[in-house]
């Protein structure tokens, strides 16, 4: 018996990142640790999971700033897609950063935060800036 | 008792611009193969379609009104859509059911059409093919994905963009003896260099074509080849393998997944070693994915990738070549057919269809290709008979 319906796991991570979090599953099995809209648990299949929400702050692992934008996203001047590595949490996850130009703005390794979930271009990442 | 599965037969559309509507272009690929493997279509007992943005073109629903504009209505057919790798996938598919022993003949076809969408609808649909939620929602398109794992690769291997071109180059090199080729002009490596951003750190010359085109092939059992009198090829390999749809679920990024396990079947069923495979088509739909084919694929340690195109190791005449049709690169990439295009290229070679491209004295050749940004591969290794 699962603790929670396996329903609406985008909308559960979406409020989630409008409070600058990461939504995870936590497995109560084997406690592995994974994006909350994961249903069966890849390491031993369980479905019994407890939320754990993690501060959406993390460092780039990859990222592209692309000329031709997709469709929704043609009102952006410019911007980084994201892949970061979450703090404190072994996952990863990818994002929206505005405002970034070069690749030379964002060094790998820059810290980056979640700022929210817009509904036209979703996951919304800020650079962190540097002490 | 399992049949052995031959090639028979191969026909192709130019892959580019095409005028005509996706029906007819994949009718015209259809009759390629038909004529060539010297058949009536009533001897075909299944049509697997390949096929990914019909809808695009108003059709979906295809195997029927291809059978039907072959004169068969009364023989099954499907349609398969595995994102860029649709080909493939559909091949294996095939395969698997002429090894089964349900058919001893199927007509295998991939179709794609999207020119006319434009390069905004065009960069809009493949989009779809991503973990959408995670990357295509967020902005980011497929040359954006692959940007993200150039980089990825870039910065654990400290390999250069001067690296990808190298790629381009040579691909560029072969496609301009391919007469089906989209792209059949020559590069240099300050044209891949200079060339406008797209995603950065890929340029235009690292990217391939939006294309046109159909690509078919006639699968059937051994015996049934034999009968024919024609030449043919022999499917010895075949394997499957998938990885985390979404690239950030990776653990590393500058490696993919689902080519190393389709490999290693494909490798393991066939009874060879990548040191055994006298050329390859790979799926450099980006100069990044080729570097990372055939390290994956085991032609090249990882990290060394970039030598191969650079030192003229995958060149033609070089230890292993690789693309000498031109590759998605220059050859162009109509997703949907893609995967049997490269099959096309394999039954061209090892029967003299190949002209000026052909890869001398080649005995065993690999197909290599892969949806979205290597969600899903499947890999199939020839011999020549």
């Amino acid at each position: 018996m699962q603790d929670q319906p396996a329903t609406n796991t985008h909308t559960r991570f979406i409020e989630s990142a409008l409070n600058g979090k990461i939504l995870t599953n936590k497995c109560k099995n084997c406690g592995k640790i994974m994006l909350e809209t994961v249903y069966y648990c890849p390491s031993c299949s369980k479905t019994d999971f407890e939320l754990l929400e993690f501060n959406g702050i993390g460092n780039v692992v990859t990222h592209t700033i692309q000329a031709v934008a997709p469709e929704g996203f043609e009102d952006v001047d410019s911007y980084a897609w994201v892949v970061f590595q979450v703090d404190d949490a072994p996952i990863r996850a990818s994002g929206f950063l505005p405002g970034v130009r070069l690749p030379s703005e964002l060094p790998i390794g820059s810290k980056v935060k979640v700022t929210g979930y817009d509904k036209k271009h979703g996951l919304s990442l800020q650079k962190v800036p540097e002490h | 008792m399992t049949n052995s599965v031959c090639v028979l037969g191969a026909g192709s559309t130019k892959y580019g611009k095409l005028n005509e509507d996706i029906i007819e272009i994949a009718l015209n690929a259809a009759k390629g193969a038909i004529d060539s493997a010297g058949i009536t279509p009533k001897q075909i007992q299944s049509g697997y379609i390949s096929n990914v943005f019909g809808v695009a073109d108003k059709q979906v629903h295809m195997a029927p009104v291809l059978m039907s504009n072959l004169g068969i209505p009364e023989v099954p057919g499907l349609t398969i859509e595995s994102a860029c790798g649709s080909g493939s996938v559909m091949f294996r598919e095939a395969y698997a059911n002429v090894k089964a022993g349900f058919y001893d003949c199927i007509l295998a076809l991939g179709v794609e059409k999207v020119t006319h969408t434009g390069t905004a609808q065009s960069t809009t649909l493949f989009s779809y093919c991503s973990d959408f939620f995670y990357e295509g929602g967020n902005g980011a398109s497929f040359p954006g994905l692959f940007a993200s794992i150039a980089r990825a690769y870039m910065t654990k291997y400290k390999a250069t963009e001067e690296d990808l071109a190298h790629v381009a180059v040579k691909n560029h090199e072969n496609g301009i003896l391919n007469p089906k080729a989209h792209i059949r002009k020559r590069i240099t490596v300050d044209d891949v260099l200079n060339s406008p951003v797209v995603a950065s750190p890929l340029k235009v010359f690292d990217c391939c074509p939006f294309s046109d085109g159909a690509s078919a092939v006639i699968l059937c059992s051994e015996e049934f080849a034999k009968k024919s009198g024609r030449p043919y090829v022999k499917v010895i390999g075949s394997g499957r393998g998938a990885s985390p749809a979404a690239v950030q679920g990776r653990e590393d990024i500058a490696t993919i997944p689902s080519t190393v396990a389709a490999a290693k079947q494909a490798y393991d069923m066939a009874g060879v070693k990548p040191k055994d495979i006298d050329f390859a088509e790979v799926h450099d739909c980006f100069t990044i994915a080729e570097i990372i084919d055939v390290e994956d694929l085991g032609f090249f340690k990882k990290g060394t990738g970039a030598q191969g195109a650079r030192e003229g190791e995958t060149r033609r005449d070089g230890r292993i070549p690789i693309n000498p049709s031109g590759g998605l690169k220059s050859k162009g990439h109509p997703i949907g057919a893609t995967g049997i295009g490269q099959v096309v290229e394999v039954f061209e070679q090892f029967t003299g269809g190949a002209g000026d491209r052909r890869v001398k004295d080649a005995q065993i050749a690999l197909t290599h290709n892969f949806g979205a940004t290597g969600a899903s591969a499947a890999v199939h290794i020839f011999q020549k008979v």
